[in-house]
Order: structure tokens, then sequence, then C-alpha cells
């Protein structure tokens, strides 16, 4: 069966497209699918620095693209996940550098060796995001509760609509403590703009940070919340789509919140 | 000098042709200044139903001379060379008392309602151009049209909307607005969650937002070189029409 090429993007730089891609890839490779992350954000690599794969890099999407190696080439297994692989992005190169039907026909092979292949859009609207989305089946767009990331999603939506692909969404750093006081815009306000399918919640993580730091899957870290969202959202791509949606919460774990709310004197 | 010269030769020829001719429903009404030479009236009548061909034959035609008295025979004669010559159908001439009336009433509604001269009038033949769309528009997306819009859905910030003509947005309207395209200052806006400050209508520009409005459907025009926006439901901008009009 041929797999499917999924881009995950979002307008805005800085929402979370590369810790999605790594940690829903990472989910799906759990899940027993054989699964290519790819790194199209040319000249600024960093989903290889996430999953802590930079020092085995020899060859990257740029050579494949324009044949100076083989896709098998450029592919690194991950040696913690069976059946996760990466493909770089250059680091000296820009975005010019890849044409469309390059990147059509390695999509055409990563379809035919993967259950799914999943890029790594750039920041913008231009040509990295252009390279990024001509190949894609499905397409996921990261946003975060504020209004800038929400009119930049909003975008890429429009865009990706005008291309015939339906995105689904994920709602990234939710602070549910922010939401509950009205200081932060709730995922039903984000919906209320973008009116897309929603395909999961993601709750603001310190974990986030130590995870790409260390260059660890947060799927792999199982107290991590946002890492138990990204497997969620994973399950829902691979065919679990009714599998509730999870709203995270503001955690009330201090003694006297738990009086309180034994008492029954929450607001 | 030569009006002056003519005078003095006892023709009076008027600026005015003394034959006009209109399409009204399905025959022509022909306004005939009777003071005037009968020749002049003849060619002129000639002329211009020679200039209708086909379409004047079995046509009705109603022979209207004002309140001017006196002019059977002139009637008589014009009605014979239309059936003799054109083949026209029924000629008839306009009610007299009726027509006089109405004339006043007509002319002091006008003074009080602009509207009245279209009370009557059809509107199945007429037609607005209104581009009608469904839908969410979202942000970068521009819509730009000759004749009214409307939209069926949201605009989201970040959005468009350019109208040589009124807007209409059956939603929530967040985007940017231009109604009146370039400079037609009796366009007007309407949003059923009117949330943009960022309006323009003809040359005049807005942006400020009503806090009193929040939640009500809003009315924006133009009133003294200012974009007032309005409750639309309590200002009612349209029920003082009496009878349903084409924008």
């Amino acid at each position: 069966m041929e797999g499917k090429i999924i881009v995950v993007t979002s307008g805005k730089g800085g929402v979370g497209k590369t810790t999605a891609t790594a940690s829903i890839g990472a989910a799906l490779a759990l899940e027993g699918n054989r699964v290519a992350v790819i790194d199209m954000d040319i000249g600024l690599r960093n989903l290889d620095v996430v999953l802590g794969l930079e020092n085995r890099i020899v060859f990257n999407i740029v050579d494949v693209v324009n044949k100076r190696c083989n896709l098998s080439q450029a592919l690194i297994r991950d040696r913690r996940i069976e059946n996760l692989f990466l493909v770089p992005a250059s680091q000296s190169d820009n975005k010019d550098v890849l044409t469309p039907l390059g990147v059509q026909r390695v999509a055409k092979q990563l379809k035919s060796e993967f259950d799914y292949a999943i890029m790594d859009s750039p920041a913008g609207i231009e040509k990295g995001f252009e390279n990024s989305v001509v190949a894609a089946d499905e397409a996921i767009v990261v946003c975060t509760p504020d209004v800038s990331s929400i009119r930049d999603a909003d975008r890429v939506i429009g865009l990706l609509y005008a291309r015939s692909i339906t995105p689904r969404l994920v709602v990234n750093r939710i602070m549910p403590e922010m939401v509950a006081r009205g200081d932060m815009l709730s995922h039903e306000d984000v919906m209320d703009v973008l009116s897309i399918d929603l395909l999961g919640l993601v709750p603001m993580d310190n974990q986030v940070v130590i995870s790409t730091n260390s260059g660890v899957p947060l799927v792999m870290q199982n107290q991590s919340l946002a890492g138990q969202a990204f497997r969620r959202i994973a399950k829902r791509i691979n065919g679990e789509s009714d599998l509730p949606i999870q709203i995270p919460t503001a955690m009330n774990t201090g003694i006297w919140s738990r009086i309180i709310q034994k008492l029954g004197l929450t607001k | 000098m030569n009006q002056h010269h003519e005078m003095e030769c006892g023709i009076v020829i008027s600026e005015i042709p003394s034959v006009k001719l209109k399409g009204v429903g399905d025959g022509f009404w022909v306004t005939i200044t009777p003071e005037s030479p009968e020749e002049t009236i003849y060619k002129e009548i000639v002329e211009l139903f020679e200039r209708l061909k086909h379409l004047a034959i079995n046509a009705k035609v109603v022979l209207d001379i004002g309140n001017a008295q006196g002019y059977d025979n002139l009637l008589n004669n014009i009605k014979l060379l239309l059936k003799s010559r054109f083949d026209v159908g029924n000629i008839t001439e306009p009610p007299q008392k009726n027509f006089i009336h109405s004339e006043v009433n007509r002319q002091n509604i006008a003074s009080i309602n602009p509207y009245s001269s279209m009370i009557g009038k059809g509107w199945i033949n007429d037609r607005s151009d209104a581009l009608i769309l469904a839908g969410r528009v979202r942000s970068g997306q521009k819509i730009e049209t000759k004749g009214h819009l409307i939209i069926a859905g949201n605009v989201n910030p970040g959005a468009q909307l350019t109208a040589a003509g009124n807007i209409i947005v059956l939603g929530s309207l967040q985007g940017q607005v231009y109604a009146g395209y370039p400079d037609d200052e009796d366009a007007f806006v309407i949003a059923l969650d009117f949330k943009t400050p960022n309006i323009q209508i003809g040359g005049i520009i807005h942006v400020e937002l009503n806090s009193s409005l929040t939640g009500k459907t809003v009315f924006a025009t133009v009133q003294d070189g200012k974009i007032i926006l309005e409750d639309y439901l309590k200002l009612q901008p349209f029920g003082k029409i009496p009878w349903p009009t084409i924008m």
C-alpha cells in the first residue's frame, strides 16, 4: 500500500512545527509504522537536533532532490525507535535550490517505501512552503493560542485549500491556567476563527525544552503531557479518528486546592 | 438671432421636439406638443415610428397631449395615420382627470419621499448586480467586485473585501472592508457581528470601534464626511422605503 505525505506547517515561525514533526513522527513509528521525517527548512535545519541525530548526517534532502545521492544514503535511522528515519535539511544552501518537480519525484519514492513521510515545512509562505506542500496528501497546521499565530495559520489554511489539501489543526502550547483566567485564547476561540478539523490540543510543557536539548523524542517520555498529547494525535492520524480530544486542564495538585475541591468550594 | 427671425415669420420651432416617444410595458407613450404645426407633428411621428420598424405592429399606443384642449381633430388624424401606416394596436389617450390628480399627488409625495416614483414599478425585470458568496473568507484572501457584495459567512482578520456597491456580511466581520470603491459615499456596510475598525466607504476611512455595538448588527454609512456606525435593527434605515426598491 502506498504511504502518505503529511506536511506540518504554520505560517508563523516558532509555534512548534519541528517539535510537532519530531513527536508525531516518533509516535507513529512507535505505533508500528515505517516513518520518515523530512526537514524542508533548507538553510536553517533543526529537526536533526530535536531528534538527537545531528552527528550522523552525511547527505541531505538537497543532495537527494538534486540527484547527488540516493534516498537510502540520506536516510538516517533512529537507533532508539525502530522504523523511524530522518532526511535532514542542508545547512549551507537556501530555499531556492529545491524545485517542486524534484520534491515530487522524491516524495513518490518516499511514498513507496514508507507508511508516513512527514515534512517539516519552514515558516513563511514563500518557496520553502511551496516545496513542502507540493507533494502533500495531508496537512497539519500548528498554531498557538495567540492572534498573530492564528492569523498566519488562517492564511496558510487558505493556501492549502487552494491546493485542494484539507488541513487539520493542532493547537500547541495551551496554558490551561491562563485560559481559565481569561488571559489566553481558549481552543474554542481558535476554532471559531480557523474552523477546520481539530487533530489535537497540546499543553505547554517544560519537558519540550529538555527533550529538544537532550535529543530524546518527547513521546518517549511517559510523564510528559505534551508527549502524551502528540501520541494521541499520532493515533488519530493512524486511523483512530474517534479518539476523543482531551482538553488540557489546570492541574490543582496542591494540598489546599485538593481540600477546597473536596469541600466543593471551587469556583 | 435665428430663433428671433423665425418667430417674426410666425413659425415657432422650439428647441424641444414636438413629439416624444418612450416605451412603457408592452406599448409606447407618445407625448405630443399640440401647439406645434401639424406638419411637424406628423413628420416627427412618422420618423419615430419608422425607426421602430416591426416593433410598432400591434403595439399599444398612448397619445398624450398633456392638459391641452380642443385638439380632437389632430388626435384623430394621428390615430388614422398610425393605424394605416404602421399597423399599431390599440390607441388610447391618458385618463385626463386621474392624470392631473396623480401628477399633483406624485409631486407632493416626491417632495417628501424620494422613492415615491418607484412605487408600482415592477422589479421582476430589473436586476441588481450582487456577488453572493458563502463560506469563510480567510486571512490574505481578497474579494473584489464591481457590484454589491454579500458574504454568507465570517470574514477573518486579514481578509479584504472591496465592492463598488454595498457590502453585507451575514456573519462576523473582522477583516478590512471597502464599500463604494472608489468614491461612492452613498454605499453602506452591514454586518451581523461587526468587529473591525478597518472600514472604508467611498474615500472615508474609519478607525474606531464603538464598544456599545458589540454583538449587534451594525449599519455603517457616511454622514457629514464621517463614517457612522449604528445599530441596524434599532435604526431600521430601509423601513421608510414604502415599496421594495432595487439597490
